[in-house]
């Protein structure tokens, strides 16, 4: 690979240990995937900060970076935390909660703010062709697919690298050639609403590998639905694009269909519960827009949680503030806007859950794991009724 | 005693020499691999059991989580880490290990080659990993 005399004289430790060991993560990574060099990137998006999934072992790592003077060079946003300190932090230990505190300390330390969200393009959109080092799969296939942004699938530790020393190798996603579509899915299924999108993207991650299709059929599909589609892609596969609009060339391409029962047997097997009264209704995976905010509370309208029934809205610290009106809906109405945390690497088994519904199919296809939890499927106004009184 | 070298690709630089201990199954570090004590936890494996801790690990390439990067390094910092690492094909969740903990770590090595006992003697700056058997068994 090649190395400026700047980037060999961080390379060689003359900048520091973090600095350093950022460098070589890059480069080594860099030659496994054949890149030729490093090039600038506009921001960085950190996964790996919920204290559920690291666990006590990167705490020291984190520490050590911030310890040797780290610093992120570029605009750096977060994945969401394993609480949020309005609701879930009374319910859980003092451990937990300064653990998870110690964190985002460290982040803190290094210049990264506390964004905590796995839809940084609500903060601030990125410009079209613009470069990024972006961790979170399902942020990774919207930036690609839906803004045209281009970044690879990091890892948290090497989008962080990334982050400190302002660069990202070049191969994969930030190159032109990477980007043709290899496969044509013709989505001869209706596609009715954004739980049917997600369904489409869990059936495609299994089968694609992480080949690029170019979907027909999606017609002017909303922001929101393509949101779906590719959050559940990338949970069950390792594409990190789709095209969702006509493409140039691809008439030679392989074909694959996708039909009505395709997306009813995925939905089926996403749904692990029978039960109707699920412990947990949640949406906001990936987290909400405004737009689903504003939604959700014109649906209920007054309406009042069911007793033993637990509402979840998920959503940034950024949006829940500028929907401040439709977050004291909500909360009225019994049900909780939880800001910067993601419940699947949050603490729901000990709060006690065992069923969780959602209109999610990222979500339904981990919660069995993670949550260790039962899953039922279904789409936003079913979510509602389940959840609410009459 | 009989010896053969195999040929690899450096990643992280180093020498060393210890016991093999050598999986025929990919292996996670989060979830896989108890931080604590250094003992491999994932269920169904065929180390499951056994400790990382100063042996020559040989196993055909990492998979999951990319926080696996970080239970390397929390080993390496309790001193249960391995020695070296041994891949077939180098994945991005080991290799950032590797590099953070700073393990002696090789790729494309033919691992089929060596057994849980033998000695290796790791050289990671030519990229050679010499195996040393006591006995045919």
């Amino acid at each position: 690979m090649y190395l400026t005399k700047e980037e060999e004289r961080i390379y060689d430790g003359e900048c520091g240990w973090t600095n350093q060991v950022c460098m070589k993560i890059l480069v080594r990574l860099g030659e496994l995937f054949g890149a030729e060099k490093l090039i600038p990137i506009s921001s960085a998006h950190v996964s790996g900060v919920s204290y559920k999934t690291l666990g006590d072992a990167p705490i020291e790592f984190l520490k050590a970076l911030a310890d040797a003077d780290g610093k992120v060079k570029v605009r750096t946003t977060l994945n969401p935390q394993s609480l949020d300190p309005e609701h879930l932090s009374k319910r859980l230990t003092v451990n937990i909660r300064e653990k998870q505190l110690d964190i985002l300390r460290q982040f803190d330390r290094m210049g990264v703010a506390p964004s905590l969200t796995c839809t940084p393009y609500y903060l601030r959109k990125p410009v079209r062709g613009s470069h990024h080092a972006w961790a979170e799969s399902s942020a990774v296939v919207y930036a690609n697919s839906v803004l045209e942004t281009w970044t690879n699938r990091e890892g948290g530790p090497s989008a962080l690298a990334a982050a400190i020393i302002g660069k990202a190798p070049d191969y994969g996603m930030h190159k032109a050639e990477n980007r043709e579509p290899n496969i044509i899915v013709n989505a001869e299924a209706r596609l009715r609403n954004e739980t049917d999108f997600g369904a489409l993207g869990a059936l495609l991650g299994k089968t694609l590998q992480d080949k690029i299709p170019v979907i027909t059929g999606l017609g002017t599909a909303s922001e929101t639905n393509l949101k779906q589609l590719g959050a559940a892609l990338a949970s069950t596969g390792m594409t990190n694009m789709f095209l969702h609009k006509p493409a140039q060339n691809v008439r030679k391409l392989e074909k694959t269909t996708v039909e009505d029962r395709d997306i009813k047997e995925t939905i089926e097997e996403l749904s692990t519960s029978s039960a109707t009264k699920p412990d947990l209704v949640f949406v906001g995976c990936p987290h909400c827009s405004k737009g689903e905010i504003q939604q959700i509370a014109g649906l209920i309208d007054g309406k009042k949680v069911k007793a033993g029934t637990e509402f979840w809205v998920c959503t940034s610290c950024h949006v829940k503030q500028k929907t401040a009106r439709e977050v004291e809906k909500i909360e009225k109405s019994g049900g909780h806007v939880l800001s910067g945390v993601c419940t699947v690497v949050s603490w729901t088994e000990m709060l006690g859950i065992k069923t969780i519904m959602t209109n999610s199919a990222k979500t339904a296809h981990y919660a069995p794991t993670l949550n260790k939890a039962a899953t039922i499927l279904a789409p936003l106004e079913k979510c509602l009724e389940t959840a609410f009184e009459g | 005693m009989r010896s053969n070298t195999l040929k690899g690709r450096v990643i992280v630089e180093g020498h060393c020499k210890g016991e093999a201990l050598v999986s025929k199954q990919p292996l996670s570090f989060l979830g896989g691999v108890d931080p604590a004590d250094g003992k491999i936890i994932e269920k169904n494996h065929d180390l499951c059991g056994q400790c990382v801790k100063d042996k020559i690990l040989c196993f055909p390439h990492g998979h999951g989580s990319t926080v696996g990067s970080y239970v390397l390094y929390s080993l390496g910092k309790k001193n249960l880490a391995p020695k070296a690492i041994l891949n077939e094909t180098a994945d991005p969740v080991v290799v950032v290990g590797a590099i953070i903990a700073n393990i002696p770590m090789l790729d494309k090595v033919e691992i089929k080659q060596i057994r849980t006992g033998d000695t290796v003697d790791v050289d990671a700056c030519t990229g050679t990993a010499q195996i040393s058997r006591r006995k045919e068994s």
